[in-house]
């Protein structure tokens, strides 16, 4: 153990970009060099200082580590039963081996999607800002520690991606950008709802003092955790002095807790029927905000349904655990399918995200441990390899000034590199071993076999099918006979090169050692079975 | 002492540093990739010879090392390797094939501009290839089983420009994985149902050869099943065969490698290893069988019928794999790693030696060749060699391999025993027709002004032609000393006259046939064709078999595709222009109340703190 503990690292992390953003406000704003400098160190502040983290976490100690709590306001509350009731609205962050792996994802991919920004022309200053203030929300909604940070952290990841659409992308953008927010506002006001409910049942402790009881509600996870997981000890707390408080939380409101949870976190992750918002962003966003989007922004969906839906409510998460399970071989199939359709290779990535995530859904839908750690393994290898794939989409555009599959081909001879690195990322995506994305897969796979054979046997189907429309698409930009008008173009800058050939290193790395990811979530995963298997015998 | 067999782990590393500097190194250095995938190919072939003359030593001890991979909980993923008989025994064969084809390729690829490029790939296939056969359980084996297929897909589309390559680059590609998907669900199946969740050989061996009960017969049926769905994409067999022969696309000592000597055979090899699990389920071996035969005789009519030099190898390439599928299915697994050790010699032979030739003349339609023996004698000399093995004339090797299973058949199953016999004769037919057409009779029009291949491939040549000839008397049929040193137990020999005798005639019956269709002039194809039209058509169409899958799986996944784009579109996309409509025009409505009269804004606000104020009256009256 460093000396990592005894220094606020989260808030200094979660500020770094702030401080890029602050900086970047008394540039010149025709100074575009000076502007890229700035951002990529702001990018490569918390990257830097979240690999030091990772490096440093302990591994064996499952609990939430590198915390700090502060209280900001304090609201009494009235009540009709005795002590002093409150309303205590904190900044509380913190780490375990769930969000830790997700964070550092963050600072990879925002750090390289900042050197991907290059192909920005109009504007660049204010574009700058927006992504800063996006990975400023999106590390908050990482290291949150309490439910009203979250949503304060998961609102702000809304607006900046709002503008970034909305201002920076391709000829649609607005129309996306509003699709975006409509789509989006929905999940979060339902998210918003199951989080009061949540709140005003679990979300509090005791403090006695000398003179009385002090009843404090906050959005604190460790509260909601501890009241959740252990019933009778909050029956009896309720009992005694809350009997009567109309907010007691019953079965029938865990269940709508729960599927409100299922639904917001199901439109952000995107869950079929709620996925057509993302079509739009992936097609029309500017490829360094797609990185960013189907890289992290979906990872958060994912987050949220096993930070707040699994973990807080396995009871219920499991009984659903075929709805889960059929809802993610839908997601698996469906996407694969579609993206063999697709002529736009935008598209083509959309909809294999969608059918990506639908592993994710898979391996939590296994409820055990193979099958979570499967989930979490997806979650940050398809965060690598389609920040990758979005990393050259950008390329591809900016000299082809097309990504229609009808209009490429034969690009593998005027440019090696990028072909050999779409091929190599397209690899990683359909599963080669070796490569991050078998591990995901395979441990997803597995932890479903043991209760659902038949779903389990169809997803393989759908990986045969994932293979079909990757080698499709990929073979059709690269392979072939080059095209007219494509043959005088330049092989990757080193400016582009560089992101690719460290992303194409995590997802070898990954796929190689696979320990090094696994080991830092088994402790969070396993302390979340010996809860699950608690309740199962407590009930 | 088993210090050879202790480090056997450093023999797959080698061709990987090769690959690593390769591509480290970049396109140029064209001279400098050649050595260095030569050389890392030569130190592995070294290494794996030491392994073998260990293991050649009586009472040698298998040795296996594995090591966690991935550790979840109680549950344990591993990666290792192990030396048994069997896998020295494939290293030597796919490091000595591997070196061989090496050295050819500084020849026959010398003017292409991308030869780094393929001495890179070479040598990251002959590293998958290694891990494949050292793994000593079915995860790794997975891992390099797929690794393996990547390798195949990159250098069958080696040369992505033509739209050919591309298309038998990405169906090599899909087609196995439909096999892989079997044996992914084989691990997972036996993940599960394992003890101790092992997955091991060993471990299997020793569950599955046991006294039983530890698994169900239903649930070995299924794994066996699903392992073997996984072999028959790998090798080729029917009805997941159709890939094999448009890899053709690739370069020649590719074909030889990867899709005759070594890779293709790693389905026969797959079912070796965890032959316990077959042993344990009868309707497992009887569909084995049966499948091997079935595709041995269909690739082998098939082959009769093609035009395409290389073509006519891959299809019999199927049928002989098929060959050694029916041995496993026997039983004789010894019998069918002895077909795969001689087949691997006899066809990377046939393979290099067509290579030479179509380096020399440029096409690969025999109907353009002939006269070519006088102009190229090593090539026609070794190719001949080969051709006789293939066909089973003794005391080439291909004879002996052969009648180890067709004596293993006899008295088994008379049914699979004429099955064997009559592809024996269709096998020296077709070879026959290949060999007349090509090296014999008038000049063709692309043979004019062909020339002997320079000597950095036909060494190679002479060399495969030696082991084609010779490797046959390791297991001869009454001393049985290769079945007696891979199974470790005593082989009662298996010498049959009856099949000796047979198994000589259906080869000479064959060539003599073949010599009679097409050796005094210039008879073609056409003189049987004539002769039944109908087979023949089909047979050249092979069967029909892509039309069928075109309609069955591309349409039809086409117009599945189809369906759900118009879901995707119409009722899904309406849903969300609904909700987008119902948005806006809550926004106009909110737009019209924003009218800049304060008045409006007044009674908006007044409405509000009434409406509040009833909520909070109403609730104080109800409780």
């Amino acid at each position: 153990m460093s000396g990592l503990e005894q220094i606020p690292i989260l808030s200094i992390i979660l500020l770094s970009p702030l401080l890029g953003l602050v900086i970047i406000q008394l540039l010149p704003g025709q100074r575009a060099n000076w502007l890229k400098i700035a951002v990529t160190t702001a990018t490569l502040l918390p990257l830097a200082l979240s690999l030091w983290l990772y490096a440093d976490y302990d591994r064996n100690q499952g609990a939430v580590s590198y915390s700090e709590t502060y209280s900001w306001v304090q609201a009494p509350l009235k009540m009709n039963v005795g002590g002093d009731w409150f309303f205590s609205f904190q900044y509380a962050v913190g780490i375990d081996g769930l969000s830790l792996p997700l964070l550092l994802l963050t600072a990879i991919v925002t750090a390289m999607a900042a050197l991907a920004a290059v192909h920005v022309k109009k504007r660049r200053k204010s574009f700058f800002s927006w992504f800063l203030l996006l990975e400023f929300g999106m590390i908050g909604a990482f290291i949150a520690r309490d439910l009203f940070v979250f949503f304060v952290f998961f609102e702000i990841t809304l607006v900046a991606m709002y503008f970034l659409i909305g201002i920076w992308g391709y000829y649609n953008r607005e129309r996306a950008a509003n699709q975006f927010l409509i789509y989006n506002g929905i999940g979060s006001a339902i998210m918003l709802i199951a989080f009061v409910m949540l709140v005003n049942t679990a979300g509090f402790h005791v403090i006695e003092t000398t003179q009385s009881l002090q009843y404090i509600y906050s959005g604190s996870y460790s509260d909601i955790i501890r009241n959740l997981s252990d019933p009778s000890a909050y029956v009896n707390l309720t009992a005694d002095s809350i009997g009567s408080n109309p907010f007691a939380l019953n079965e029938t409101k865990q269940w709508a807790i729960f599927i409100l949870l299922l639904v917001a976190f199901g439109i952000k992750l995107p869950v079929f029927p709620f996925h057509s918002w993302m079509l739009k962003v992936h097609q029309e966003a500017p490829p360094a905000v797609v990185m960013i989007h189907s890289g992290i922004l979906l990872k958060l969906g994912a987050y949220g349904l096993l930070r707040f839906g699994l973990f807080l409510f396995p009871v219920q998460a499991r009984e659903w655990a075929s709805v889960l399970a059929i809802l993610g071989l839908i997601n698996l199939l469906y996407g694969a399918i579609l993206a063999f359709r697709q002529q736009e290779f935008k598209l083509v990535l959309a909809y294999s995200s969608i059918s990506h995530m639908g592993i994710v859904l898979i391996g939590l839908a296994a409820f055990n441990e193979i099958g979570l750690q499967g989930a979490l393994f997806q979650l940050i290898s398809h965060g690598l390899i389609s920040a990758l794939l979005f990393l050259i989409v950008g390329s591809l555009y900016e000299r082809t000034g097309t990504t229609e599959l009808s209009r490429l081909g034969g690009l593998a001879r005027s440019m090696p590199f990028i072909s050999g690195v779409l091929l190599a990322a397209g690899l990683a995506s359909l599963g080669l071993p070796g490569l991050s994305g078998f591990v995901g897969e395979l441990l997803s796979l597995l932890g479903l076999f043991e209760s659902m054979r038949w779903v389990t046997a169809l997803a393989v189907v759908g990986i045969v099918l994932t293979a079909v429309y990757i080698l499709r698409s990929v073979l059709k930009i690269t392979f072939g006979p080059q095209r007219e008008g494509l043959t005088a173009i330049r092989d990757a800058r080193f400016v582009e090169a560089l992101p690719m050939v460290v992303l194409l290193a995590f997802i070898i790395l990954l796929g190689c050692y696979p320990s090094v990811l696994t080991d830092t979530v088994q402790t969070s995963v396993g302390g979340f079975m010996d809860l699950l298997l608690a309740t199962r015998a407590g009930g | 002492m088993d210090f050879f067999a202790k480090i056997a782990w450093i023999i797959p590393l080698v061709p990987l540093i090769s690959f690593l500097v390769l591509m480290t190194l970049g396109r140029g250095f064209r001279k400098a990739g050649v050595w260095i995938g030569s050389i890392g190919a030569l130190g592995a072939f070294v290494l794996s010879l030491l392994v073998l003359t260990e293991r050649l030593k009586p009472h040698a001890v298998d040795y296996s090392y594995n090591f966690s991979w991935i550790s979840i909980g109680e549950y344990s993923l591993r990666i290792g390797f192990e030396i048994t008989n069997l896998t020295a025994l494939m290293l030597v064969v796919v490091t000595l094939v591997g070196l061989l084809v090496n050295i050819y390729s500084a020849g026959y690829m010398a003017s292409d501009e991308r030869i780094t490029v393929f001495y890179s790939y070479v040598s990251l296939f002959t590293f998958s290839m290694l891990g494949l056969v050292l793994s000593d359980n079915l995860l790794s084996f997975y891992l390099f089983w797929e690794l393996v297929g990547v390798c195949s897909f990159l250098l069958v589309g080696f040369w992505y420009a033509r739209p050919a390559a591309r298309a038998a680059a990405k169906k090599a590609f899909i087609v196995t994985r439909i096999g892989d998907a079997g044996l992914l669900l084989a691990i997972l199946v036996l993940f599960w149902n394992m003890p101790g969740h092992a997955l091991d050989f060993t471990m299997i061996e020793s569950v599955f050869g046991g006294q039983g009960g530890v698994i169900t017969s239903g649930i070995t049926t299924l794994i066996a099943l699903l392992l073997f769905l996984g072999a028959v994409g790998k090798s080729g067999q029917f009805p997941l065969h159709v890939w094999l022969p448009d890899a053709m696309e690739g370069p020649t000592p590719i074909s030889a490698l990867i899709h005759a000597a070594t890779m293709v055979a790693a389905g026969v090899f797959l079912i070796a290893r965890t032959f316990p699990i077959f042993e344990a389920s009868p309707a497992a071996m009887e569909t084995v069988a049966y499948v091997g035969a079935f595709t041995a005789i269909f690739a082998a009519v098939i082959a009769l019928a093609q035009n395409d030099l290389k073509r006519i190898l891959a299809y019999s390439t199927i049928s002989q794999l098929g060959y050694m599928m029916l041995a496993l299915g026997l039983g004789a697994m010894t019998g069918a790693i002895f077909h795969l050790f001689t087949h691997a010699f006899f066809k990377a032979l046939l393979f290099l030696a067509a290579g030479s030739v179509i380096h020399a003349v440029h096409t690969g339609d025999i109907r353009e060749m002939g006269g070519i023996g006088s102009r190229m004698r090593i090539t026609a000399w070794t190719f001949a060699i080969g051709a006789l093995a293939l066909a089973g004339i003794p005391p080439l090797s291909g004879f002996w391999s052969k009648d180890a299973i067709l004596t293993a058949a006899l008295t088994q199953n008379p049914l699979l025993f004429t099955v064997g016999l009559l592809t024996g004769f269709c096998t020296a037919l077709y070879m026959t027709r290949l060999f007349v057409l090509v090296f014999l009779g008038k000049s063709g029009s692309a043979a004019a002004h062909a020339k002997e291949s320079p000597r950095v491939m036909t060494i190679p040549l002479i060399m495969l032609a030696v082991f084609a000839a010779v490797a046959g008397f390791v297991d001869l049929p009454w001393s049985g000393w290769l079945s007696t040193w891979l199974s470790d137990e005593v082989i009662t020999p298996h010498a049959s006259i009856v099949v000796i005798v047979l198994s000589i005639a259906a080869g000479v019956l064959g060539i003599g046939t073949g010599w009679l269709l097409y050796g005094r002039g210039k008879t073609t194809s056409r003189s049987i064709a004539n002769w039944m039209p109908g087979l023949v058509k089909v047979a050249e169409r092979k069967f029909y078999i892509d039309e069928l899958y075109e309609i069955l799986f591309v349409k039809s996944l086409r117009v599945v595709g189809i369906c759900l784009a118009a879901i995707d579109t119409y009722i899904i996309g309406g849903v969300v222009k609904l909700t987008g409509a119902a948005a806006s025009a809550a926004g106009r409505l909110g737009l019209r109340l924003q009218n800049g009269q304060v008045q409006t804004y007044g009674v908006a606000a007044v409405l509000g703190v009434v409406a509040i104020a009833l909520v909070v009256i109403g609730r104080r009256m109800l409780s």
